[in-house]
């Protein structure tokens, strides 16, 4: 009795708490090992774009993880632990209940694994290997499962913050680079992740041999790491479309057809503009995007009129219309994603009339203040926000 | 369809949307007509219930004509370009009064 206890409280140490992550997680499966007397402690963690459990911590197994061994779930023994949700204990190890060959190679004769589980849903697996044969008790599974919660709620922080590091720093390489010097327009930028929760907003700005400049901006649905992972493709795969053709529309038809093959399931906006060398006329299409925003000197900004068109990745025949609108010199563009407008307990129109109020020719910088000041002002946002400003130089004076 | 659809509730309307696909019905309505405010989260929703219509129809012998209404979130529904997928109405009545599709 008095042993349980003390097992009980190695794995549920308070000092483990003070640990980051990563050696609370190494530490953990130490003392999971001790105190089960087992040999081997794994955890297999689920990557959930493949459907296979990588092998992500070990103690007395660490080939396994220098190795990145890879096993399906519903498959061997770890697989059947994933799929069932339900701990699995082995007291027969061959070809025909494990997959690992770590396992099989190295003499392995009893298992005993259980689900890793965060947020109601299984993110992995953590098991206990003897090299002795042994039936693992009832008692055993317990300690195992009290180990698996802590390692569990571990695993779940640091996967959330490794995902967000990487989404924040892949958002921060795709700022455009700057522009080069022969383009006249004046073009600032904001980005804001949502709910301190990067997405899959993006713009691009970029100059084309001929001399035309495009103006991308974009909104993938979802957020986090995976939204980011998709909008960078999609970033570069318009880019490189836009060497090919010159029409909009054609590039975003051809953007669809890329998506719908290679990334299924994914939606997204996409809205492209493509300024003629000297800003007086501009070709745009909408996939699903809200038109920007215009403001010419003397006139009301107004949301510019185009054809709106189905949104990116849901299918090969959707119409793509491509709207030729000449400009007015000095005119500003406002282009924005829909966290700027969309609030709740609000319609649309209002967040769009909202923004045409405030959005004044001037330099673009102090544009872009302003529409943030305006329309995000002291709340921060539940959806990431991105807005593209473009003002273009006014008329020539005349001699 | 409730007032508000956005990231919080999309995967429950999902799950509605698919149970009323799997009943297989000769007409589905969305009646989004109570909605005011819909983001992308419900945007993915309608089109997921679009493509498990498209892919159930590709097969079934009695194919299901999806149908959607909408009041204010109109503009949101046009400007993504679901009205092209889906034939859009302003009222219910007028979701069941209009004949079928292709008669």
């Amino acid at each position: 009795m008095a042993d349980r206890l003390r097992d009980i409280q190695a794995i549920t140490d308070a000092a483990l708490s003070r640990l980051g992550d990563q050696e609370l997680l190494t530490e953990l499966l130490e003392r999971t090992r001790a105190v089960l007397q087992a040999d081997t402690a794994a955890v297999l963690l689920l990557d959930y774009a493949s459907g296979h459990l990588i092998a992500t911590a070990a103690a007395g197994l660490e080939e396994e993880v220098h190795q990145g061994v890879r096993i399906p779930v519903g498959r061997g023994f770890a697989g059947r632990i994933a799929a069932e949700h339900k701990p699995v204990i082995l007291d027969r190890v061959d070809h025909s209940t494990v997959l690992n060959p770590i396992l099989l190679s190295k003499g392995i004769r009893a298992l005993m694994g259980v689900p890793l589980i965060a947020g109601g849903k299984v993110i992995g697996v953590l098991h206990v290997g003897s090299l002795t044969q042994r039936q693992f008790t009832g008692e055993e599974l317990e300690l195992l499962e009290l180990a698996a919660d802590r390692a569990a709620s571990a695993l779940a922080s640091l996967l959330a913050r490794e995902d967000r590091v990487a989404a924040e720093a892949l958002q921060r390489s795709l700022l455009p680079s700057a522009l080069p010097a022969e383009v006249s327009a004046d073009v600032a930028v904001r980005y804001v992740p949502g709910a301190g929760k990067v997405g899959g907003d993006w713009y691009d700005v970029f100059c084309m041999p001929s001399g035309q400049l495009w103006v991308v901006i974009g909104d993938v649905t979802g957020s986090g790491l995976p939204a980011a992972v998709i909008m960078g493709r999609m970033r570069s795969a318009l880019r490189a479309y836009a060497l090919e053709t010159a029409d909009p529309a054609d590039v975003l038809a051809r953007l669809d057809r890329k998506m719908q093959h290679f990334e299924p399931g994914a939606l997204a906006t996409v809205l492209c503009a493509v300024f003629e060398p000297d800003l007086n006329r501009v070709r745009m299409c909408s996939a699903g995007h809200f038109p920007p925003v215009i403001a010419s000197p003397g006139c009301a900004a107004e949301v510019a009129e185009i054809p709106s068109g189905l949104l990116i990745g849901v299918t090969r025949d959707a119409r793509r219309q491509t709207a030729t609108l000449d400009i007015a010199p000095g005119s500003l563009f406002c282009f924005y994603t829909d966290g700027l407008i969309e609030r709740r307990g609000q319609v649309i129109d209002q967040g769009l009339t909202r923004l045409c109020q405030v959005v004044t020719p001037g330099p673009a910088e102090a544009a872009c203040a302003a529409v943030m000041a305006a329309l995000v002002g002291s709340e921060a946002a539940a959806d990431d926000i991105a807005v593209l400003m473009l003002q273009c130089p006014p008329a020539e004076p005349k001699p | 369809m409730p007032a508000e659809i956005d990231v919080t509730n999309a995967d429950e309307i999902r799950e509605v949307l698919r149970v009323a696909v799997s009943r297989a019905p000769a007409l589905l309505i969305i009646d989004m007509s109570a909605t005011t405010f819909c983001d992308s989260a419900g945007v993915q929703a309608i089109i997921d219930a679009y493509n498990l219509v498209a892919a159930r129809n590709r097969s079934a012998a009695t194919p299901t004509q999806l149908r959607l209404v909408v009041s204010a979130v109109r503009r949101i529904i046009t400007l993504v370009g679901i009205d092209q997928l889906i034939p859009v109405y302003s009222t219910v009545e007028a979701a069941l009064a209009d004949a079928p599709a292709g008669t």
